[in-house]
């Protein structure tokens, strides 16, 4: 078990840098996501740790050992690919002896220790089909069988669960977790999907343009986001956004006013806050005035999407709660729970 | 009343219908029908002409099917002639040449879809394919020279030099296209897992390329089987002639040996037919399917 450690780390093609000036430490043990919208640099950050890209310019240490310089075989790691990358020719034992076969194993230890995996992942009876033979699933377990058979020091997993069903995802997410709990393994998990990257990380490292935008805990990203992209990109569904100006306490804009506040005076400013943060009230109290645009019962609770001004405000409310669309409705925010940001520089205001 | 005629028209399309589709397989066979019989017709042709006297063979109207079996062709061709050298010859070389060419071109169509080279990579490209753009016909002389200066003339050896040579564009355009097809992580996946490159291309790329490479094969086989301009002019006697310039040489100056020639060109269609029929199931494409994605 190892840790990981990028240091200055470029891809750069042409002109375009597709990542920016990386730095990152991995713990040993951690299970690590990296998040972001595609083409952000995070399938690019997670090829270069494990050889399959060179970097421009920068350092990887894996285990403390500089590795920019060893073939994805001598590093140690172990990855599974969004394709699956299952070898179609072989059977699913095939399949799951192969790092075995490369390091010349013997048949019979061969044969135990695919077993063995195929335990842990749940594909005993299949061993003898073909991918092709195999549903989302079941391909999905063997990809993990093969990663996890060598027992690597490091797991990097390139958004193994956006080819499956929402039901099933849900499930191999909870798998998973297990497993990496089972096996304490470091682990680097990139993918788009934010619920993933909140359930499954000790830390997730959100980036955008080939940048690291923020590098925390989920709740840290969450209750604390360190810019407006990460602020827009984690919650579902997003941050609402109100461009106007603080004073005194006072936020305004067109169609807002929220008071309270405690931040810091800012002329052009942008002001964000939760659906969840946002209740319905009386237009005495009303801090944000607009006509419902729709309301969307989502099971547990309705979002409420109001037209204010220019814009649209989203907020979570009770799922009894009953408008007619364009009828007046005012929200009221929670003034703790607002953010602020510089609308030029996208930087949090403090 | 109404309400009979609209049942009656509703059943009156379904029949209709039900005959379309009916005679719609009924067209394909008889398409199919058609391409067979054009395809099949000149090789059972001279199958049957090879078995037949010159009497019957120039007969009006055509005996399709003789009552007097003859063997007189095939000895005279196989016993009498050396036209068991000449397929001989043409089988080492046709076999040599296929090999060669797919032992240099398949890793280097594969070094063309994998490896980046830059601009290069687009030029080299083009430049193999340009070398076959003009007609052989324009090499003939430089290469007869060539081979003459190293004493090469006449040998299996210059012409497996030679028809490897023109089967090279061809194998790695044929093989670029295809490896372009198999999903690059299969072999990332590989070289992670532990195996070197050369490894993962050898154990994964390239048992995954099988229809291609057997495609390929067999082109290249029959371009050479077939070759008769360079075996001419590059070779002279039995040391290296080809089938085709034995067959070619039974038109003589007085008379034209057809009987003969029907035997030769039957017996010489045989190693290709059971070539391609040997290499068949590898032709099934379909073997990448369920590699990626679910």
């Amino acid at each position: 078990m190892v840790g990981v450690s990028l240091r200055h780390v470029y891809k750069r093609f042409g002109e375009l840098a597709v990542v920016d000036d990386v730095n990152l430490e991995v713990a040993d043990q951690e299970f690590l996501v990296l998040l972001g919208p595609s083409g952000c640099g995070k399938t690019t950050t997670m090829r270069i740790i494990a050889g399959l890209e060179t970097a421009s310019s920068g350092d990887v240490y894996i285990g403390g050992r500089r590795v920019n310089d060893l073939l994805p075989r001598h590093r140690d790691v172990a990855m599974v690919f969004q394709s699956y990358a299952l070898y179609p020719h072989m059977t699913v034992f095939e399949n799951l002896g192969y790092p075995l076969r490369i390091r010349s194993v013997p048949a019979e230890e061969r044969r135990k220790q695919v077993i063995d995996a195929a335990r842990r992942v749940n594909i005993e009876e299949l061993l003898d089909r073909l991918p092709k033979q195999l549903s989302g699933g079941q391909r999905q377990r063997v990809a993990l069988g093969r990663a996890l058979i060598r027992r690597p020091n490091l797991f990097l997993m390139d958004e193994p669960l956006s080819n499956l069903d929402a039901k099933l995802r849900v499930q191999m997410r909870g798998e998973l977790k297990h497993l990496q709990h089972a096996l304490k393994t470091t682990t680097i998990y990139v993918t788009h999907d934010q619920i993933e990257a909140m359930t499954l990380a000790t830390r997730v490292a959100v980036m955008n343009k080939g940048v690291m935008q923020q590098l925390a805990t989920p709740k840290e990203i969450y209750d604390n986001p360190a810019n407006l992209f990460v602020a827009g990109f984690i919650g579902s569904p997003s941050m609402n956004f109100l461009q106007g100006g603080v004073a005194n306490g006072v936020f305004e804009s067109k169609g807002a006013r929220i008071t309270g506040l405690q931040l810091r005076d800012a002329r052009d400013a942008t002001l964000g806050v939760r659906p969840e943060d946002l209740t319905v009230c009386g237009a005495q109290d009303g801090q944000i005035g607009g006509e419902v645009f729709s309301l969307e019962l989502t099971g547990d609770s309705s979002l409420l999407n109001l037209q204010v001004e220019d814009t649209h405000v989203m907020a979570r409310v009770d799922k009894d709660f009953t408008a007619e669309i364009g009828a007046k409705v005012w929200l009221k925010a929670n003034p703790s729970r607002c953010f602020l940001f510089d609308t030029r520089t996208e930087a949090r205001i403090a | 009343m109404a309400e009979t005629t609209l049942q009656q028209s509703a059943f009156t399309e379904a029949r209709l219908r039900q005959f379309w589709i009916k005679a719609k397989g009924w067209i394909a066979l008889a398409v199919i029908a058609v391409a067979l019989v054009q395809a099949i017709f000149p090789i059972v042709w001279l199958g049957l002409n090879s078995l037949k006297n010159r009497l019957e063979m120039f007969a009006r109207p055509p005996i399709w099917f003789t009552m007097t079996v003859t063997n007189e062709n095939y000895v005279a061709t196989f016993v009498e002639r050396p036209f068991l050298t000449y397929m001989w010859n043409s089988l080492a070389v046709a076999a040599c040449s296929t090999f060669f060419a797919m032992l240099i071109g398949v890793p280097a169509g594969y070094a063309l879809t994998r490896f980046d080279f830059g601009k290069a990579k687009r030029h080299i490209a083009f430049w193999i394919l340009s070398t076959r753009m003009m007609p052989p016909i324009v090499t003939v002389i430089p290469i007869y020279l060539l081979f003459s200066y190293v004493g090469l003339l006449d040998t299996k050896t210059s012409l497996v030099i030679a028809y490897t040579t023109f089967n090279l564009p061809f194998v790695v355009w044929m093989m670029k296209s295809y490896l372009a097809d198999i999903p690059k992580d299969l072999e990332e996946s590989a070289m992670v897992d532990g195996d070197t490159h050369t490894g993962a291309f050898w154990r994964v790329i390239l048992p995954l390329a099988k229809p291609g490479l057997a495609a390929t094969a067999i082109f290249c086989l029959i371009q050479s089987w077939n070759e008769l301009l360079f075996a001419l002019i590059l070779t002279e006697t039995t040391n290296a002639n080809t089938l085709p310039i034995g067959i070619a040489g039974r038109v003589t100056q007085y008379k034209t040996e057809w009987g003969e020639i029907a035997a030769a060109g039957f017996a010489g269609c045989l190693p290709i037919i059971v070539f391609a029929f040997i290499v068949q199931k590898h032709l099934v494409r379909g073997l990448s399917f369920g590699a990626v994605k679910g």
